[in-house]
């Protein structure tokens, strides 16, 4: 028990550091403006009012279907184009590595630097203020986190797998279809997961390309520092509400995953 | 069935390394041949090369008289089976056995009907809903198996299928396999680098080192006439003595080997054959069977004893010749006994002996006087 003192210490401090901030914003969600701000905090009666106001004097309905609209179907086209440039990757080695860190590098630039020439170019074909036009974006950034992390999922024994579905008579679009993507399936669901989470979180490409019928949860949650102050407990609200789902998602995430590394285990 | 024929069959891959070098070989319709070799000696890629999973780099592959190096793997009709099953894993037992037929589209009644003689046959009837993860190790080689002989090809090309089996189990199989292709009369192509594997289950072993065939033939034939040092190394365990030796003239008119401080006469029937070694080094290659303990009617050999391991049937004596470096081992009786450091006296069988050339590695030409027992 003494032994692990050390130990238990630092991790209650740790957890504490990330549940903390989650718990004061909790908090604060169910209160007042006015008792948000008090210093010493002061124990109030919870109340919903601020739950009940993003809905009311805020869109956060309409920010929350539009979020929906852009992280399903930005994760639908990312999800199978990545699953087919892993698969592209491992067997055919396409590109060598030179291409597989070229789709990682145009992650490591400040998505700054790309967000203007997509806003010029969006802003020609008429993409701006529009569901398409935001999940296309969202597309570049989820491929390439994707594709890099399904790559692994193709490897080791998948190979040998469908190399026996080849001599049984399958073809190469048959292999991938029938056998390699069912041994990949965790993989490919914890990659559709983190597509969604990526989308569900993305601020700065949302803010420049979408307008006020396509603004998406955190683009709400921005509007509500208004030039009159911050509307902080409805911001408490309204960020309560926008993490929701990814809470929701996570252990399905952290599931598919250990999933997909035991199944490796076919010896 | 397959009659399969290698011409000169190479692959080589870019910076230059060649895995697989000129190889020729003949497969004979309904014959189970055995590619034996240590890893890395090209036994694999020649298998692979044949399912087509694997490309040729050049040469040419025939099955059954048609060239098919540009075809691709499902119309070649072959089966594989591999050394860790490679089954699909999330289809359950009767799914992974008709899945090339479903591929072939059979009409599903008849899939159901060969799933079910094909389970029957191999005793995994019980097994056909359960996944390849609930199955043990022995049961999945059976499922691989059972995966290969449902679709009736014309081959089955086997890649160290049993290296992944505990030892009972792998005997087990063994047996099995030679009963199959005795049933199905099938086309089988066998890789393995265990030589006791290709010596019981070949009719014919092909033995490869480096990317070439050393030598071809029926096992007793390689066992009998290693063709160079590495099969006299390779077969059989504890395998065949190699010592260092020297052909010279004795009394008589006769030759004899200087193998360190003893000198062995050559028997009459191999003058001939070694008159060429005359005054010339040679490598000595004696099996551990043909040194005998008690034999004075046998040229006698004195080695110091090292080791002297029980192994039940036997026990193998490890020991150093007089006036060598080099240890040889023998197989004697069960009843033999002695201590390490004991100085024991061998008769030498040499109608079984070898001569191997030092620089070439091959063997030097010789009647075969087949095995009779030694004369005591």
């Amino acid at each position: 028990m003494i032994k692990r003192a050390g130990p238990h210490f630092i991790l209650i401090l740790f957890s504490a550091s990330l549940l903390l901030p989650l718990l004061w914003v909790l908090r604060t969600s169910l209160t007042n403006k006015v008792s948000a701000y008090r210093i010493p905090p002061e124990w109030t009666e919870p109340i919903a009012d601020n739950y009940i106001a993003i809905f009311t004097d805020q869109p956060f309905g309409t920010f929350f279907l539009n979020s929906l609209i852009v992280a399903v179907g930005s994760t639908a086209i990312a999800l199978p184009l990545a699953t087919m440039l892993a698969y592209a990757f491992c067997r055919f080695n396409t590109g060598g590595m030179p291409l597989r860190l070229t789709v990682l590098a145009s992650q490591m630039l400040p998505p700054v630097i790309l967000v203007l020439p997509l806003f010029s170019i969006f802003l020609t074909v008429g993409l701006i203020n529009n569901h398409l036009g935001l999940m296309l974006a969202h597309v570049t950034i989820n491929l390439p986190f994707l594709a890099w992390m399904l790559i692994s999922f193709f490897e080791g024994d998948a190979r040998i797998v469908e190399e026996a579905a080849r001599v049984e008579g399958a073809t190469r679009l048959q292999a991938f279809l029938f056998v390699a993507v069912p041994m990949a399936a965790p993989g490919i669901v914890a990659a559709g997961l983190l597509g969604l989470i990526l989308s569900w979180n993305e601020f700065l490409y949302a803010l420049v390309l979408s307008g006020k019928a396509t603004a998406t949860l955190p683009i709400g949650l921005s509007a509500l520092e208004t030039h009159r102050g911050v509307e902080i407990a409805m911001l408490a609200a309204a960020t309560m509400f926008s993490i929701t789902p990814v809470f929701v998602l996570l252990p399905f995430l952290k599931r598919y995953l250990i999933k997909g590394l035991a199944l490796g285990a076919v010896k | 069935m397959a009659h399969i024929v290698l011409d000169k069959v190479t692959k080589s891959y870019a910076g230059g390394v060649t895995a697989v070098d000129a190889v020729d070989l003949e497969i004979r319709d309904g014959e189970l041949m055995v590619l034996l070799g240590p890893s890395g000696c090209g036994k694999s890629t020649t298998l692979r090369m044949i399912a087509g999973l694997e490309t040729i780099s050049s040469g040419d592959l025939y099955i059954d008289g048609e060239r098919v190096n540009e075809k691709d793997p499902r119309d070649r009709d072959l089966a594989i089976v591999f050394q860790n099953y490679a089954l699909y894993p999330h289809m359950n037992v009767a799914r992974n056995l008709g899945f090339g037929l479903k591929l072939r589209r059979v009409p599903p009644a008849e899939i159901e009907r060969r799933v079910q003689e094909t389970a029957r046959m191999l005793g995994i009837e019980a097994l056909l809903k359960r996944r390849p993860a609930q199955l043990s190790g022995g049961q999945r080689q059976r499922v691989a198996l059972g995966r290969a002989l449902v679709r009736q090809p014309r081959g089955f090309l086997l890649d160290e299928p049993l290296s992944n089996l505990d030892a009972q189990l792998r005997t087990t199989m063994r047996l099995e396999l030679i009963k199959l292709h005795r049933q199905l009369g099938a086309t089988i192509i066998h890789v393995t680098h265990d030589q006791l594997e290709a010596m019981t289950m070949g009719e014919r072993i092909c033995i490869m080192d480096g990317g070439k065939v050393v030598q071809v033939g029926p096992p007793a034939d390689v066992y009998r006439n290693p063709a160079s040092l590495f099969v006299a190394g390779f077969l059989a365990s504890p395998p065949m003595n190699l010592l260092p030796a020297a052909v010279v003239g004795s009394d008589g008119g006769g030759l004899a080997v200087r193998v360190g401080a003893t000198t062995l006469p050559l028997p009459e029937e191999y003058l001939q054959a070694y008159a060429g070694c005359r005054d010339r080094s040679v490598v000595l290659g004696v099996r551990p069977e043909d040194l005998h303990e008690a034999a004075p009617a046998l040229p006698q050999i004195t080695v110091a004893a090292n080791a002297v391991e029980m192994v039940g049937p036997e026990v193998i004596l490890v020991g150093t010749p007089e006036g060598l470096e080099t240890e040889a081992s023998a197989r004697l009786s069960r009843a033999f006994r002695a201590e390490p450091g004991d100085r024991i006296s061998l008769g030498v069988d040499m109608r079984q002996i070898h001569l191997f050339d030092p620089a070439t590695g091959l063997a030097v030409p010789r009647p075969d006087l087949g095995f009779e027992p030694h004369r005591r």
